[in-house]
C-alpha cells in the first residue's frame, strides 16, 4: 500500500511541476526584446552609411565610370543581374528601413523618445529614395513591417513613393514639422551624422528637400516649392554642416576596403571615363582618389575602359592606377556621404541654370566647386576655375559643367553618380568594351532573384510593368 | 471447484529431461504447471513436481529450446525430449527505455550490431563504423580529413529542420551536435571550421552492442528526437565471464590519399598563353590570380616563376616570390615544367594507432570492468591530427538480493593540433592547391614557407592577390582544440516482488571544449594576424524513474511500465576575437590591435515527460505493445505565456508469431509478422518564440543593435509524425536463410520552418508551423550461410534500403520553399539552394545554367556563346534511389575473413572543386585545347541551326564550368565502394598457457578501410558534406580535402 501511495505521489509531484519555470527558461538571455531607440539609430546611420559606401566603391562606381573592374566583372559589363562583388543593395535599404521603423514606432508610442520622431522620418526619406531611385516601383507602404503587416507586401508606384502621404516628400516635411514643434528636453543620443544637433537635421532635411524636388521637376513642377526651400535658406551651406560621419584608420569602423583582401582591392583601377575628365579639366583630386600607375616614371594616370571582357583580354596591374591610399592604407579621410553642402549648392546651380529659382548659377557652381574640393581635403588650385572647369567653358554647357563637377565628388556616394546621369544624361559615358547589355547604359537596377520567388503574385505586376525586369525600363521621374 | 480440486487431489509427477538430437540430459530446465508453481530439473536432468491430475499442464522451458507443453493426463512419469530452436529466436535486444525485449515480441524492426562488428576495423570516427552494415542507416563523411563530423540519416530526410537520430548509451541520451565557430558569409574573416561531431567519441572498443530503432514505432517511448530513430548503445560490463577477464587490442593503419583530381598537365600558369611572374600581385604579365590558360609546360620555355631566383645586390640568393627583400630586380627565368604529382606529394602518409587495455571481474555481489583506449591518428593532411582518450567504468552491484545498482561513466579526452577550414576561401588549403594552384606548381618550393628573415611576419607563397601558401595554412594557421566529455549515469533498480520492480536513474552529457584560432601576419585575410578563442559548453541531464509491474493471467502474460523524466540541457558558446595583432607571433588577446569583438550566446532547454507502456503476450505466439508518452517542452513556452507546451502522442505494435501458432512446411524454419502504427512529436530550438535585438558592429566604441532578421511566433505547435510499419521475419532451412522485410510509411506535419519571406518584409525568414511531408520506403535484410560445414563456414548479409520523401503541403500558397542553402561567400548567385514545392522531393537541389531548347540543346549567340539562364531550375537531388551494404564473412578452421561493400544508387552532387578546377584551367577536362578554339555544341538562338562558330578554349571552358551556374557542375552520386576487409587468425590456448588460470586466445588480423571505389566523378570521394553557416548540407562538394584508405593490422589478446 505504502508503495502505492509513492508512486501516485511522484506522479502528482511531477504533473504538478510539468511547466513551471518554462517561461524564464524560454526567455533568450542573449538578446533583449526590446531597446533604447538611440541604439538602433546608430546602427541605422552607421550600417547604411558603411554599406552603401562599400556599394559605391565595389558597384555605384563602375555603373557611374568612375572605376573599372578587372576580372569578376559582370556587373562592370552590365549583367547587373550576376552581381559578383556587391551590387545587392536591395537587402541593404529593407532591413534599415525596417529598424528604423522601430525607432519611428516607439518615438510615437513613448512620449520619452519623440525627440527620435524627426530624425527618423527624415533617414525614412532618404533611404526610400535611394531604394526607388534605382529600381523604380519597389514595395513601401506595405513594406518593412513583417511582424504586425504582411510578408508580401505589394509594388507601390514611385510617383506615390514621392508624392503621396508618408511618402518621401511628406515624410521630410513631417520630420521638420516634428522637430520644430519637439519642446522636451531630452537630447537625440545615437547621432553619429550631428551628435544630437537638431537644427542641423532640418538643415539635412532641406538639403534633401532640395535634391527630390530636382530629381522629380522632369515630371512635376517644383519651382515654387525649391524657390520659397531657398529663400528660407535653412539648408546645408557649409562643409561643417555636412550630413556625414567618419570612417576611422582601423577596424572596426575603417573604410571597407581596408578589410577585404588586397586581391579584392586590386581589382579595381581607374576608368578611363574619369581619367580623361579629370585630364581635361586639370583636376588635382586625381591623386586623391587615384594611385599613379605601378609602371609610371613620372607620376602618371592611366585609366580602363569599363567592361572589359577578362577571359580574352589580359590585362598588366601595373599599367592601370589603383584606388588611392586614403580607401585602403589609411581610411580616416574617408566619410560616409549622407548628403553634403556641395551637392546642395550643385543642385541649386542646376535649379538657377534652368530658372526654377532665382539665383546665380555661376556663383552657386564656383562655390560648389570650392565646397567639393575641400570636401576632398584637396587644395583648390586658383587658375581651376579658370580653365576647362570655367562655368562657360567652350564646347561644354553649363548644366554639363555643373553636373560633371557634381559627378567629380559623387566617387563611393552610393549610386548617385550614375543616377544623375540617368537624369541629365551628364558627364558622357562611354560604350563598355564586352557589353552584356547590348552595347545599352542600363537605367535602373534589377529587382533581387529572391523577391520574384518570395513574392511572387506583387512581383508578378512590377515585373510587367518593367517589360520583365529588364535593365533598359527607364523609373518614373526619367521617363 | 478447480480451487477444491488443488486442495484435494494433488498428485506428484515426475521424469527425465533430454535433448531430443543427442540425447543428452538437460539440467536447469524449468518445470512448471498452470498454478505457477515451478521447479528445474537437476544435473541430471531429473525433476519433481506436484501437479493437479489428468488437466494440468506442464511447460519446459529452456533458453535455446523450444517451450513444449504436455497435458498431465493419467501419468505420474513424464519424461521428455526438448527440441533446440533455431538460435536467435530467443535473442534479446535492447530497445526503448533499456528494457531488454526478445526480438520474437516485437512489432517493428530492430538491428542490431554485436561488438565484433563494429571492432573488426575500427575507424576514428564512430559513426563511420556503421556505414553499409544496417539497411536505411546512411553515413556521409565530412571534408576535413581525421576528426571531421559524420552526418547519420535513417530512413532519410523527413524533417524540414532536424534529422539527427538520438544516441543513447547506456539508457542516458548523449548529443550528438556539431557546433561551429562563428563566422560571416562575406569573403573575409574567419571561415567554418569542423570540430567533429558528438557521437564521434563513442569508443567502439567498450561496445557491447547497438540497436537501431528505426522509426517511431519503435522510438516513440523515446519522446520528441526519436522521430529520426534512436541509436542504442550499450556498454560492455563484467558479467560476461566469471572472475578476472583482460583484454589488450592494438591497431596500426597506414592511411593515404584517397582518389585525388585528375589533373591536366600540359599547361602552367597565366591566361591567353602568356604569363611572367613579377610580384604576385598584378605587376607581372597575369600573375595576379593564378589560372593555369598560360603557356606550354615541358616545352623548353623559360618564364620567371614564383620559385625562380633573384640574385640581390649584395650576391644573396633568394626566390622571386620574396617579394619583401627586393624590388626592381629582374628575376631569372626558369624551366616551365609540368608537377603532375604536385597534390599528390603535399598530402602525407598518415598513421592511426588505436590502443585498448581492459580489465573486467565478476564476483558474488557485483562486476566491474574498467577500460583504457588510446588513438592517435596523424592524418594524410599536415599539420592536421587527432588524439582521443577514453577511460571507461561500468560497475554492477548487488547490495542485496533485490536491488541492483548499476553505474556506467565515460571520460573522454580529445584534442588537435590544427582543424583545417571548411569551404570555398583561402583559409582552406585546397583553395590554393585544387581551384587556384597553377600546374606549374612545384610544390616542394612551398614547404620553406616564409621570406627569409622575416619570420613571423610575412610568409612566402606562389601568389599574393588571393591566396595564402597551403603549408602556411596548415602548420602556422592553425585551429587547435581541446575537448573534456563525461558521460554516464547510476541507476538502482529494486524489485519489490517477483511482479513489481521501480529503477531510478540519473544520467549526464558534459563536454567542455576550448578551441583557439591563430592567424599570422601577412595572411590573405588577416594582413595584421588575427587571433580568437571558442569556448563551447554542453551539459545535459536526464532524470527518470520507472515501475514495473508484470503478471500472467492464464495463456495472457501481462506487462506494465509507468515512467517520468525530467530533461535539462544547457548549451553555451563564446568566441573573443581579435582581427589585428600587435605583435606578430603573439597569439593572446593580450596582442589585440582593434577592439575585441564578442559572439556569445547561451541557451537552456528543459523537457518534462511522462510515459507508460503495456505489454501483452498471448502463449507465445501474439504479442501486443501500447504506449503513450506525454511531453511538456520549455521550447514552446514564450516569456509570457506556458500553453500550448504539452503534447501527447501514443503507439501501438503487434507481433505474431505464425510459426509457433500453426504448421508450417519444414523449410519454414520460423515466421513473424509485424505490424505498428505511432506517432511522434518533436519541438524546437529555445527562443523561436520571441522576437529579440542583436548586437551589431559598435562604432567609435559605442554600441548598435539591430532587429533579429526572423518573425517569431508565439503560437508555435509541435512537430507531429505519425507512422505505419508493416514487416515479416522469415527464416528457412533452420534458420540458415532468413529475410526481413519492412515497408513504412510515415507522415510528418506541423513542421517547424524558418519559412524564407522577402526581404522587403523587413525580415529574411519567418518560424512557422506547416508543410507535410511523406516517407515512404523499403528495408530488406537478406542473410545466410551458403557453406556449412565442419571447417569452413560463409556468413553472408545483404542490407537494402529505399526511401522517398515527398512533400504533401507547405505552408505558402503556392512556390518553392527554401529549406538551406550552399553558397560561395555572400553571393546570391553562386548559390545551390535546397527547394521543396508541392509533389516534390526533400533533397531536390535548384540552381541556375545555360539556356537550352525545348529538345535539351544549348542555346548560342552569335559569338559562339552561352546565355546564362537566371532562372532557378531544379539540377538533381541528393538522395539515393536506394542502398545496398553486402557484407560476407569467412570462417575456415582458425583463419577468419570479412569483406563490405556499400552500393549508394542514385543521387547526385554538385561539385565546386568541377566548377573551380575547370574555370581556373587545372583538371584534366580542360586539357582539349585546340589552337582554333573550341566550337561549342549547340543551336544558334536566331537561326536554330548547329553552331559553327568557335570560342578560344580559354573562353569556352570558363563559361561552360562557370560557378554562377551550378547545371555544368552536377555529377551523379552513385558508388559502389569496397569499404572494409579483414584476413585474420586467431590463437586458442588452453587453461594454464603462460600461468593464465582460463583460457585466452589471441587474434592477428590485416585490415583496411575506403579501400576502393566506382563512381562517376574522377575528382573526389563521392560521400562529401559541405558546410554552410551553422550546419551540413549534402549534395555539394565543397573544396573538399581527400578522405583516406587504410591498411594495417591489428592484435588482441583476450585472457
Amino acid at each position: 500500500m505504502k508503495k502505492i501511495i509513492y508512486i501516485v505521489a511522484i506522479f502528482a509531484f511531477t504533473l504538478a511541476s510539468c511547466t513551471t519555470d518554462f517561461s524564464d527558461i524560454n526567455t533568450n538571455p542573449n538578446a533583449p526584446v526590446s531597446v533604447q531607440p538611440s541604439l538602433l539609430l546608430r546602427q541605422v546611420i552607421y550600417d547604411f552609411g558603411e554599406q552603401m559606401s562599400y556599394e559605391g566603391f565595389v558597384a555605384g562606381d563602375l555603373l557611374s565610370q568612375h572605376r573599372t573592374a578587372l576580372d569578376f566583372n559582370l556587373f562592370d559589363r552590365h549583367d547587373l543581374k550576376s552581381p559578383q562583388l556587391g551590387g545587392n543593395p536591395w537587402p541593404i535599404f529593407f532591413t534599415n528601413l525596417r529598424d528604423n521603423e522601430i525607432i519611428l514606432k516607439q518615438s510615437r508610442e513613448t512620449p520619452a523618445f519623440a525627440v527620435y520622431e524627426g530624425p527618423s522620418l527624415i533617414l525614412k526619406a532618404y533611404m526610400a529614395a535611394g531604394l526607388t531611385d534605382l529600381f523604380g516601383d519597389v514595395p513601401y507602404f506595405e513594406a518593412f513591417n513583417g511582424v504586425e503587416g504582411t510578408v508580401t507586401p505589394k509594388y507601390d508606384l514611385q510617383e506615390d513613393i514621392y508624392q503621396n502621404e508618408n511618402g518621401i516628400l511628406d515624410n521630410l516635411d513631417k520630420g521638420i514639422a516634428a522637430i520644430n514643434a519637439y519642446t522636451g528636453s531630452i537630447p537625440l543620443e545615437g547621432d553619429i551624422l550631428y551628435s544630437g544637433d537638431l537644427d542641423a537635421w532640418v538643415r539635412f532635411a532641406n538639403s534633401l528637400k532640395i535634391k527630390y524636388l530636382i530629381r522629380i521637376s522632369g515630371k512635376v513642377n517644383v519651382a515654387i516649392q525649391l524657390q520659397s526651400i531657398f529663400d528660407a535658406g535653412n539648408y546645408i551651406t557649409t562643409n561643417s554642416q555636412n550630413a556625414i560621419f567618419d570612417f576611422t584608420n582601423s577596424e572596426p569602423n575603417s573604410f571597407r576596403l581596408a578589410q577585404l583582401r588586397i586581391g579584392d582591392f586590386n581589382n579595381f583601377v581607374l576608368s578611363e571615363t574619369m581619367e580623361e575628365i579629370l585630364i581635361n579639366l586639370n583636376d588635382d583630386r586625381i591623386s586623391t582618389f587615384f594611385r599613379p600607375f605601378a609602371n609610371s616614371n613620372s607620376g602618371d594616370f592611366n585609366g580602363l575602359i569599363n567592361g572589359i571582357n577578362s577571359s580574352t583580354t589580359t590585362i598588366s596591374l601595373s599599367d592601370y592606377s589603383l584606388a588611392g591610399t586614403a580607401f585602403r592604407e589609411d581610411t580616416s579621410t574617408l566619410d560616409a556621404n549622407f548628403i553634403t553642402a556641395w551637392e546642395t549648392t550643385f543642385l541649386l546651380a542646376e535649379a538657377a541654370q534652368k530658372g526654377l529659382i532665382i539665383a546665380n548659377p555661376q556663383t552657386l557652381y564656383n562655390n560648389g566647386v570650392t565646397q567639393a574640393f575641400e570636401y576632398w581635403n584637396t587644395n583648390l588650385p586658383a587658375t581651376y576655375l579658370a580653365g576647362n572647369a570655367n562655368f562657360n567653358a567652350a564646347g561644354t554647357s553649363p548644366l554639363e559643367q555643373i553636373i560633371t563637377q557634381k559627378w567629380i565628388a559623387s566617387i563611393i556616394n552610393g549610386y548617385e553618380g550614375w543616377i544623375e546621369f540617368r537624369r541629365t544624361g551628364f558627364p558622357e559615358f562611354k560604350t563598355v568594351s564586352a557589353s552584356l547589355n547590348n552595347g545599352l547604359i542600363p537605367v535602373r537596377m534589377p529587382y533581387p532573384a529572391e523577391a520574384a520567388s518570395l513574392n511572387a503574385e506583387n512581383y508578378k505586376v512590377a515585373e510587367t510593368a518593367t517589360n520583365g525586369n529588364s535593365l533598359d525600363v527607364k523609373v518614373w521621374w526619367n521617363e | 471447484m478447480l480451487f477444491t480440486g488443488i486442495i484435494c487431489s494433488q498428485t506428484t509427477i515426475s521424469g527425465v529431461v533430454t535433448d531430443k538430437n543427442s540425447g543428452e540430459k538437460l539440467p536447469y530446465v524449468s518445470v512448471s504447471n498452470q498454478n505457477e508453481s515451478g521447479t528445474t530439473t537437476d544435473e541430471n536432468g531429473f525433476y519433481t513436481i506436484t501437479a493437479t491430475p489428468v488437466s494440468d499442464v506442464l511447460t519446459f522451458s529452456y533458453l535455446g529450446y523450444k517451450t513444449t507443453r504436455i497435458t498431465v493426463g493419467n501419468k505420474t512419469t513424464i519424461n521428455i525430449s526438448l527440441e533446440e530452436e533455431a538460435t536467435n529466436l530467443n535473442e534479446v535486444v535492447v530497445t526503448a527505455l533499456g528494457l531488454n525485449r526478445k526480438t520474437k515480441e516485437l512489432g517493428y524492426v530492430v538491428q542490431e550490431l554485436k561488438a565484433k562488428e563494429l571492432t573488426e576495423v575500427k575507424t576514428a570516427n564512430f559513426l563511420d563504423n556503421l556505414s553499409g552494415k544496417l539497411a536505411g542507416v546512411t553515413i556521409s563523411q565530412g571534408a576535413t580529413g581525421v576528426g571531421s563530423s559524420s552526418k547519420i540519416t535513417i530512413r532519410g530526410e523527413a524533417s524540414f529542420s532536424n534529422n539527427n537520430p538520438l544516441f543513447i548509451v547506456d539508457g542516458t541520451p548523449i548529443n550528438n551536435n556539431t557546433v561551429f565557430n562563428f563566422t560571416n558569409e562575406a569573403a573575409a574573416g574567419f571561415q567554418e571550421i569542423d570540430f567533429g561531431n558528438g557521437a564521434m567519441e563513442v569508443n567502439p572498443d567498450d561496445i557491447e552492442s547497438v540497436t537501431v530503432l528505426k522509426g517511431p514505432s519503435a522510438a516513440a517511448l523515446y519522446g520528441t528526437r526519436a522521430s529520426n530513430g534512436v541509436i542504442v548503445i550499450q556498454t560492455k560490463d563484467g558479467t560476461k565471464k566469471k572472475g578476472l577477464g583482460i583484454s589488450i587490442n592494438s591497431s596500426i593503419t597506414i592511411d593515404t590519399a584517397f582518389r585525388l583530381p585528375e589533373f591536366q598537365n600540359e599547361f602552367g600558369q597565366g591566361n591567353s598563353g602568356n604569363f611572367e611572374y613579377v610580384d604576385g600581385l598584378g605587376g607581372g604579365t597575369n600573375d595576379n590570380i593564378t589560372y593555369s590558360w598560360g603557356p606550354r609546360l615541358d616545352a623548353g620555355n623559360l618564364i620567371a616563376q614564383f620559385d625562380s631566383p633573384v640574385t640581390l645586390p649584395d650576391g644573396t640568393i633568394v626566390r622571386g616570390g620574396d617579394t619583401s627583400l627586393y624590388s626592381g630586380l629582374p628575376i631569372t627565368p626558369t624551366l616551365f615544367k609540368s608537377n603532375p604529382d604536385n597534390l599528390k606529394d603535399f598530402y602525407q602518409t598518415g598513421v592511426t594507432t588505436i590502443n585498448n587495455v581492459s580489465i573486467n571481474d565478476s564476483f558474488d555481489r557485483g562486476s566491474y570492468r574498467l577500460s583504457f583506449t588510446d588513438l592517435d591518428s596523424e592524418s594524410i593532411i599536415p599539420g592536421v591530427n587527432l588524439e582521443r582518450k577514453t577511460v571507461a567504468l561500468k560497475l554492477n552491484f548487488n547490495p542485496t538480493e533485490k536491488t541492483k545498482i548499476t553505474s556506467s561513466v565515460s571520460y573522454v579526452n580529445s584534442g588537435s593540433d590544427n582543424r583545417p577550414s571548411n569551404g570555398y576561401g583561402s583559409e582552406n588549403a585546397n583553395y590554393s592547391l585544387v581551384a587556384w594552384g597553377p600546374r606549374s606548381l612545384n610544390i616542394d618550393s612551398l614547404r620553406d614557407y616564409w621570406q627569409p628573415g622575416l619570420e613571423n611576419v610575412q610568409q612566402y607563397s606562389f601568389n599574393y592577390t588571393f591566396f595564402d601558401n597551403p603549408f602556411f595554412i596548415l602548420y602556422e594557421n592553425t585551429n587547435s582544440f581541446n575537448r573534456d566529455r563525461v558521460f554516464g549515469n547510476i541507476t538502482v533498480n529494486h524489485k519489490f516482488t517477483d511482479k513489481l520492480s521501480v529503477s531510478l536513474r540519473s544520467g549526464m552529457d558534459y563536454s567542455s571544449e576550448k578551441r583557439r584560432f591563430k592567424r599570422n601576419f601577412s595572411s590573405n585575410r588577416f594582413k595584421n594576424g588575427a587571433y580568437a578563442e571558442h569556448d563551447v559548453f554542453y551539459r545535459e541531464v536526464n532524470t527518470d524513474f520507472l515501475v514495473n509491474y508484470t503478471n500472467n493471467f492464464g495463456d495472457v502474460s501481462f506487462d506494465v511500465s509507468l515512467g517520468g523524466n525530467r530533461l535539462d540541457q544547457t548549451a553555451s558558446t563564446k568566441q573573443l576575437q581579435t582581427t589585428n595583432l600587435a605583435q606578430p607571433g603573439i597569439f593572446s588577446l593580450n596582442n589585440a590591435a582593434s577592439p575585441i569583438e564578442a559572439f556569445q550566446f547561451d541557451s537552456k532547454k528543459r523537457i518534462n515527460s511522462l510515459y507508460g507502456i503495456a505489454k501483452f503476450g498471448y502463449k507465445d505466439y501474439l504479442y501486443l505493445d501500447i504506449t503513450g508518452r506525454n511531453d511538456w517542452s520549455s521550447a514552446l513556452a514564450t516569456p509570457f505565456s506556458v500553453d500550448g507546451t504539452s503534447f501527447f502522442y501514443p503507439s501501438v505494435s503487434t507481433s505474431f508469431i505464425l510459426s509457433n501458432a500453426t504448421e508450417l512446411p519444414e523449410i519454414i524454419s520460423f515466421a513473424k509478422l509485424r505490424a505498428s502504427v505511432a506517432q511522434v512529436g518533436n519541438d524546437t530550438n529555445p527562443y523561436q518564440t520571441s522576437g529579440a535585438f542583436v548586437s551589431q558592429t559598435t562604432f567609435n566604441g559605442q554600441a548598435t543593435f539591430s532587429n533579429q532578421d526572423f518573425i517569431p511566433n508565439a503560437n508555435l505547435k509541435p512537430e507531429i509524425t505519425t507512422s505505419y510499419e508493416v514487416g515479416a521475419d522469415l527464416r528457412f532451412f533452420k534458420d540458415r536463410l532468413n529475410i526481413d522485410f519492412t515497408y513504412y510509411n510515415a507522415t510528418t506535419k506541423d513542421q517547424i520552418i524558418s519559412l524564407p519571406i522577402a526581404i522587403s518584409s523587413g525580415y529574411n525568414q519567418q518560424v512557422v508551423n506547416g508543410g507535410k511531408v511523406n516517407t515512404t520506403g523499403v528495408e530488406i535484410i537478406l542473410g545466410g550461410t551458403p557453406i556449412r560445414n565442419e571447417n569452413f563456414r560463409w556468413n553472408t548479409t545483404f542490407n537494402f534500403a529505399t526511401n522517398k520523401s515527398i512533400i504533401k503541403d507547405l505552408p505558402q500558397e503556392d512556390g518553392r520553399l527554401t529549406l538551406a542553402f550552399s553558397r560561395i561567400y555572400n553571393s546570391a548567385n553562386q548559390t545551390v539552394f535546397f527547394q521543396v514545392e508541392e509533389g516534390g522531393q526533400v533533397g531536390d537541389m535548384y540552381g541556375t545554367g545555360y539556356t537550352k531548347n525545348a529538345d535539351g540543346e544549348f542555346v548560342l549567340d552569335d559569338n559562339g556563346r552561352y546565355i546564362a539562364n537566371n532562372e532557378l531550375i531544379k539540377i538533381g537531388n541528393y538522395n539515393p534511389d536506394f542502398t545496398l551494404g553486402w557484407n560476407n564473412n569467412f570462417t575456415y578452421k582458425n583463419f577468419n575473413a570479412s569483406i563490405l561493400f556499400d552500393w549508394r544508387q542514385g543521387g547526385e552532387i554538385v561539385s565546386r572543386t568541377r566548377a573551380l578546377g575547370n574555370v581556373g584551367g587545372q583538371l584534366a577536362e580542360t586539357s582539349f585545347r585546340p589552337d582554333a578554339g573550341i566550337v561549342a555544341q549547340g543551336v544558334n538562338v536566331n537561326t536554330g541551326q548547329p553552331n559553327t562558330v568557335a570560342v578560344s578554349a580559354e573562353s569556352y571552358y570558363r563559361q561552360f564550368y562557370d560557378r554562377n551556374h551550378e547545371e555544368n557542375n552536377v555529377y551523379d552520386a552513385s558508388y559502389l565502394k569496397l569499404r572494409q576487409f579483414s584476413i585474420g587468425y586467431t590463437l586458442n590456448f588452453n587453461p594454464g598457457f603462460m600461468g593464465l588460470k582460463d583460457e585466452s586466445t589471441m587474434n592477428l588480423s590485416l585490415i583496411g578501410n575506403n579501400l576502393f571505389v566506382i563512381t562517376e566523378n574522377p575528382h573526389f570521394d563521392p560521400e562529401q558534406l559541405a558546410v554552410q553557416g551553422n550546419g551540413f548540407v549534402s549534395g555539394v562538394e565543397d573544396m573538399s580535402y581527400a578522405t583516406s584508405r587504410s591498411l594495417g593490422f591489428k592484435v588482441g589478446f583476450n585472457f
